[in-house]
């Protein structure tokens, strides 16, 4: 019932699609007029003016153009027998109107020429002309007031009014269907650069116009520039705020709060934030909280809604402060000076329960099952302080950043389990409850510097350096007490009872030191040609130090006090110094023809070597283990793009890397805490170092045309680990395991994504067609109760997304989600398990008018496994929006969410030879009003 | 970003000005002032300006395919061109047909396979009896026939390198940048005017020293008006154009143009300038650096003004007439009937004349050209004109398509 339920869907939107693309064909309305602009004073045609069509009763702006190359402009799609006005403005002229209309016999109309007038700089324009679109030098510009918008609108609501622009379901923004990289907003990012918190909030009255150019940012590579995209705000509007102050109460006691405000002047950027509730949503960083409190809303995103998949039921108080100051009011790329500092807190409760059930696999083809019960309820309360000072000039760019973090918190754990052997006998049963109370501090600086060629003084032979340091210092800090009782019904010797305290500091002092010189071979050889191979040297070294202590207490039942646990409590001192020189030689090739394609390609091979010194020293003579590591590291790469002028783009690369995995000190000689019945951990001196050596390939399409753009781009990349470090695990008749890490060949792995996308810019909306797949295939080698075995694992997962939007009331998404697992012992008669999650997800927001919407938002979520039955459940939530007041600033909110009470979240994964189903404690069915208010303002007035 | 590199590429190709000011001898008795303002300049058809208009499309095969022209020469029966995109010189014969290719490939020979062969550039050579085309690589300078057939190789070391050009009589020759030899000191002249082997005048000494010390944007070359006794010679930072005879170098016209695009009147002086100026103009985009294309037909003078700035409609090609004093816009020149209604440059569009301007001036015809991506599109625009099209042009529209070679355009200025 619910898949013929998404097929319905699925039918419904197709169907609508494909009459939709029929109406795209025929032109809808049958007028047509064209003409040719000639400045007679000077008896030329004007080239690449802004002819505009407007409906001459309320000036509609209905198309636009720009003049040819022989001053003609040719509209189509024009209502008949109504008066229009024609407009036609370009730089140096004044701007012409003429009213006119096309004879419905016709339906045609030829106005001939047109003679547009220079500009008369003794007299000052009477109307000032906005053209919608402009060529200003290399820049393309749109005109925010050609475009006639509600008075309440956003920058976004303009953008989608564009037709040379695409915005993307998932906040991408296209011109002419190349990517907008950086959104600017004045010349500089905007609150973090998340281009929502620009376009939900920036008023659409409150702009200028919207500048489109292109930057290098390498002039020795001019393939490589990028699109970037600037709101310019009308003269007067680059000072004001913006904000939210929310609240909302429901059933089951359920709140939420929010509030937040955003300053800004011509080179300040300040934000206040604070929000709070239980309904299991929560925001990251600061960011994240002010991309969802923006004026426009969600809409049909469904982004920072209650998280229902989330697990556990979580309060959460957060509060930030956010601050940028641009000591260049008007930055470029090779003209800048930044100062960015930030403040987060976040205080989470959280309080999880989950029944797990794991069924493994065995040698001798039997399965053990473990059934497990966790409670959780932790307090954390983390704290980020983060400072970024940014300055380039024409050839140097110095970076210098530091991040502190806080981080405190208490969580209680209490859980039982029991292990069942193949007839389903009980063999042992565990009760544990673990009390944790840490303290974590970090403090990371980081500074960059890179010196590049200046290209204004083409003289200099120098080609530049970069070089960066890294200091990482940390201290945590760690009181735990655990009491476990394990008792075993097979063999009551082993049955065991522990009261134990432990303490822990963790601190440790990380450096890294790396740098870069490029380009050696003119520097070094002049202009010896040496088979057009340049060279560049680099270098990294790292030296990190830590320091671990480890006190221990078991309560004697005797005394019933707490005693040293002489054989956990421990220090231990870990040094490591990696120097990492390299020397790569790089070859390029590049073949281009003069308005047809550009074509590039270049090989780069780097020798490396890698000398690792790691000492440990520790009070236990076990882990007295000093070691040192050379090896050869290279690593190779090739890449083609292919760029067809007017065409496409596209990007290829194959790149080969190694890397080195060093064994841990824990996977060498690790102290086994006693506690943990049920696994073991045996150390294994003899470990060697795994070599992972990995090819990748990425491919990507880009459409250059300017209309229904289709990208694409796939990544895939395989590996073979030599020596992997992997688990020996022996199984005893308790269930319990006692691993051992060996070495061991065999260890592969294939990764793999995809991305496919398409818009179609329809008559009155858009379609956008996005698909992803991900997938990773892996085969990992070990040894099960001595016996050597191989588990191939599977996961493939893919996504259809389809988004509509019909004008500015209607917004559909439908989003196909599939995942699917696969477990296979190579060994064990090929035993295999399986699982699939599906969910379809259909969004729609209905805008009734511009005061009142309506939001569902509905997934059907069904979770398959082999051996269990199949659990369909169907998450349904709605809501009912109404702004109110001038400005649209005012929000009444009714939301019921969880309405089918379905929720129910669900545990469905695999791995190596067992896998896992259960269940987690979720958030269900309640409803909300809530009441917002956005204060904004843009220019001082 | 095309400009950028088009205007480097000429810094590192040519040779600026001296600082010295020690000017020999420049007679100026005969200078016309003119005073221009480029933005009222004004438009005029294709049958005003010219009485010839001939679209030469340049055969593509799988040989002959190129990018766009570097550099162009006529002679009685062969355009020859090189392409910097393939490294190669082309020759077409004189109604487009591709005849034969010189590419490094020809210069291969065992003994000098290490070398590197690309060359950036041609010079035509009279060998006594016939011409040859002489390429010259790092090591070697080559000599070839018109049929793209190696005739000789001269180590590069033992042939001078020189830019010439003849006069009517051929044994009065201009050399550039010409190296005079004074008992022990020897300087470089820009401009040299010879009798034979006789040195008649030279002109603008400099230092080599130069181009470390300071930085040059424009090229300093001269053009032939086909008069074969008149060269116009233009050098960087400098609205002269200097009016070369077989007797002497003199100042021919001084051009004054609005203070807006003008360089400051002691740009030259100013030390606070020096070895700063590619900076300056990229910050001062819409000032003109330098002139070139500067050729004089009867009454009109055609020139071209240099500037950093992107903007594919600035009026920035003109044509002065002297007797009139009137001014045309040469990228706004609309096509009519005579040229089948497409555009004689790609100006507005594309970038190959704003680029390139005009490769050649012989014979009284104009050379340019642009990309078949341009003739396509203007084919697209202009279908509404009805217009006729040669046979010539009718088969390349129905054989070719946007990605073809470029096209050859002729064009006959009419006598007043």
């Amino acid at each position: 019932m619910r898949f013929s339920f998404t097929l319905l869907i699925n039918f419904l939107l197709l169907f609508s699609s494909s009459k939709l693309f029929a109406q795209q064909n025929k032109p809808i309305l049958p007028g047509s007029v064209k003409g040719i602009l000639r400045d007679t004073a000077r008896n030329y045609v004007l080239k690449s003016a802004t002819v505009s069509v407007y409906k001459a009763a309320d000036s509609t702006l209905l198309n636009y153009q720009v003049s040819n190359n022989y001053g003609e402009f040719n509209f189509k799609n024009l209502p008949p027998a109504v008066w229009l006005r024609i407009e036609v403005s370009n730089i140096g002229y004044q701007t012409f109107n003429q009213n006119f209309t096309i004879p419905a016999a016709t339906n045609f109309l030829d106005l001939k020429t047109l003679i547009i007038k220079p500009k008369d700089i003794n007299l000052k324009e009477v109307v000032i002309s906005i053209p919608p679109i402009r060529m200003n030098g290399d820049t393309l510009e749109f005109n925010a007031a050609a475009f006639k918008l509600d008075s309440n609108a956003v920058v976004e609501d303009l953008l989608k009014k564009i037709p040379n622009i695409t915005l993307w379901g998932d906040g991408q923004i296209t011109v002419n269907g190349r990517e907008v990289k950086n959104l600017l907003v004045n010349g500089k990012s905007f609150f973090g650069g998340d281009t929502k918190i620009a376009t939900q909030n920036i008023a659409k009255n409150a702009l200028e116009k919207i500048q489109v150019y292109n930057v290098n940012e390498n002039q020795e590579k001019p393939q490589d520039s990028v699109l970037h995209m600037n709101l310019k705000l009308k003269k007067g509007k680059d000072i004001g705020y913006f904000g939210k102050i929310g609240g909302g109460y429901g059933t089951d006691k359920r709140f939420e709060g929010d509030a937040s405000i955003n300053i800004f002047t011509p080179k300040m950027q300040l934000a206040f934030i604070a929000a709070s509730n239980n309904i299991n949503k929560s925001a990251n960083s600061i960011q994240n909280l002010i991309a969802n409190s923006t004026f426009k809303g969600a809409g049909t995103s469904t982004n920072y809604q209650p998280d229902f998949r989330s697990s556990g039921l979580n309060r959460t108080h957060t509060g930030g402060i956010d601050f940028t100051y641009n000591f260049i009011e008007k930055p470029k790329y090779n003209s800048k000076k930044e100062l960015k500092s930030s403040y987060f807190i976040q205080n989470k409760n959280s309080n999880d329960l989950t029944k797990t059930e794991t069924t493994s696999l065995l040698n001798n083809a039997s399965q053990i099952v473990d059934k497990n019960e966790n409670n959780n309820s932790t307090v954390s309360t983390n704290q980020t302080f983060k400072s970024d000072f940014n300055w380039a000039n024409v050839n140097q760019t110095l970076r210098m950043s530091q991040t502190t973090t806080f981080n405190s918190g208490l969580s209680n754990t209490k859980s039982t389990r029991s292990s069942e052997n193949a007839q389903n006998i009980v063999t042992s049963t565990n009760n544990a409850s673990n009390k944790n109370d840490y303290t974590n501090k970090r403090f990371t600086f980081n500074t960059d510097y890179r010196l590049q060629r200046n290209y204004l003084k083409p003289n200099l032979k120098f080609n530049g350096f970069n070089i960066n340091y890294t200091l990482d210092i940390f201290e945590n800090e760690n009181n735990r007490s655990n009491l476990t009782e394990f008792i075993s019904f097979v063999n009551a010797a082993t049955s065991r009872n522990f009261n134990r305290n432990y303490q822990t500091t963790t601190n440790g002092i990380n450096q890294s030191l790396g740098f870069d010189f490029n380009n050696l071979k003119s520097y070094f050889f002049g202009k010896a040609k040496l088979a057009g191979i340049d060279f560049s040297f680099n270098n990294t070294l790292k030296i990190n130090t830590d320091k671990d202590i480890n006190q221990v207490e078991d309560l004697k039942v005797s005394t019933g006090r707490y005693e040293l646990n002489g054989y956990l409590s421990n220090r231990l001192q870990s040094n490591l110094i990696d120097e990492t020189p390299g020397l790569s030689f790089t070859k390029s090739f590049n073949k281009s023809l003069s308005n047809r394609y550009y074509k590039y390609f270049s090989i780069n091979i780097a020798a490396k070597q890698k000398f690792v010194h790691q000492d440990f020293d520790s009070e236990k003579s076990v882990q007295n283990i000093k070691r040192n590591y050379s090896k050869f590291v290279p690593t190779a790469s090739l890449t083609y793009s292919n760029n067809q002028q007017g065409d496409f783009s596209e990007y290829y690369s194959l790149s080969f890397n190694t890397n080195v995995r060093l064994p841990s000190i824990n996977q060498l000689a690790p102290l086994v805490d006693s506690t943990d019945v049920y696994t073991v951990r045996k150390g294994n001196v003899n470990l060697r170092e795994a070599m992972d050596r990995v090819i990748s390939f990425n491919f990507s399409h880009n459409d250059q045309g300017n209309k229904n753009t289709f990208n694409y781009h796939f990544t895939i990349s395989g590996g073979i680990i030599n020596n992997a470090i992997v688990d020996s695990t022996l199984i005893d008749q308790q269930n319990r395991r006692t691993i051992y890490t060996i070495n061991t060949d065999g260890n592969k792995y294939i990764n793999l994504y995809g991305n496919v996308q398409k818009a179609y810019k329809l008559k009155n909306g858009e379609l956008q067609l996005g698909f992803n797949t991900n997938a990773s295939i892996s085969k990992i080698p070990g040894y099960i109760n001595g016996a050597f075995s191989f588990a191939e694992n599977q996961n493939i997962g893919g996504s259809l997304t389809i988004n509509y939007s019909l004008k500015s009331f209607l917004g559909v998404v439908f989003e196909q989600g599939i995942s699917n697992y696969k477990s296979k012992q190579l060994s064990f008669n090929h035993a295999a398990y399986s699982g699939t999650n599906l969910s379809s997800m259909v969004s729609t927001v209905y805008n009734v008018n511009k005061q009142f919407s309506l939001n569902s938002n509905m997934t059907f979520n069904t979770s398959k496994s082999q051996n269990a039955a199949a659990i369909n459940f169907t998450i349904w939530n709605a809501s009912a929006t109404y702004r109110f007041l001038k400005g649209n600033n005012a929000e009444f909110k009714l939301s019921a969410l969880d309405l089918l009470r379905q929720n129910n979240s669900v545990l469905n994964y695999g791995s190596g030879n067992s896998f896992t189903v259960g269940t987690r404690n979720v958030l269900q069915q309640y409803f909300m009003t809530t009441f917002s208010y956005y204060p904004r303002k843009f220019g001082k007035k | 970003m095309n400009k950028l590199t088009s205007t480097l590429f000429i810094f590192f190709l040519t040779f600026g000005i001296t600082v010295y000011g020690q000017v020999a001898k420049v007679d100026s008795s005969t200078m016309v002032t003119l005073r221009i303002d480029p933005e009222n300049a004004k438009g005029a058809t294709v049958s005003q300006i010219f009485e010839e208009v001939e679209f030469i499309p340049l055969e593509t095969t799988k040989e002959s395919l190129f990018g766009s022209i570097s550099q162009l020469s006529a002679t009685k029966d062969h355009f020859v061109i090189y392409d910097y995109d393939t490294k190669s010189v082309l020759i077409f014969t004189k109604n487009g047909k591709f005849h034969a290719k010189i590419n490094a490939d020809l210069m291969k020979s065992e003994e000098d396979s290490k070398n590197e062969n690309s060359f950036y550039g041609f010079q035509l050579v009279n060998s006594g009896k016939q011409e040859q085309i002489m390429t010259r690589t790092s090591k070697y300078v080559y000599y070839f026939d018109f049929n793209a057939k190696l005739l000789q190789k001269k180590l590069s070391k033992d042939v001078k390198y020189e830019q010439f050009n003849t006069f009517t009589n051929p044994d009065y020759l201009i050399k550039q940048r010409y190296l005079k030899t004074d008992g022990k000191d020897s300087t470089y002249h820009e401009i040299a005017i010879f009798n034979k082997d006789k040195e008649i005048a030279t002109y603008f000494p400099f230092s080599l020293d130069r181009y470390k010390n300071d930085q040059y944007m424009g090229s300093s070359k001269i053009y032939n008006s086909g008069n074969g006794n008149d060269f116009f010679y233009g050098r960087p930072y400098d609205f002269n154009i200097y009016k070369i005879t077989p007797d002497k170098l003199s100042l021919a016209y001084r051009l004054i143009f609005p203070a807006s695009v003008s360089l400051p009147k002691d740009f030259m002086t100013n030390e606070t300038y020096k070895n700063k100026r590619l900076a300056y103009f990229q910050k001062n985009d819409q000032l003109f650096y330098s002139l070139s294309d500067t050729y004089k037909i009867d009454n009109l003078l055609f020139l071209k003004m240099r500037s950093w700035r992107f903007d594919k409609n600035k009026k920035d090609a003109l044509i002065y007439n002297l007797s009139t004093n009137e001014i045309t816009s040469i990228k706004d020149i609309e096509p009519d009937s005579l040229s089948s209604f497409l555009p004689i440059t790609d100006a507005g569009a594309f970038y190959d004349y704003q680029n390139r301007g005009i490769h050649l001036f012989k014979d009284q015809n104009f050379y340019t050209s642009y990309s078949s991506l341009a003739m396509f599109t203007f084919k697209e625009q202009s279908a509404g004109k009805n217009p006729h099209y040669t046979t010539v042009l009718s088969n390349y529209f129905k054989t070719q398509n946007k990605k073809s070679n470029p096209v050859l355009i002729r064009l006959k200025p009419k006598k007043n």
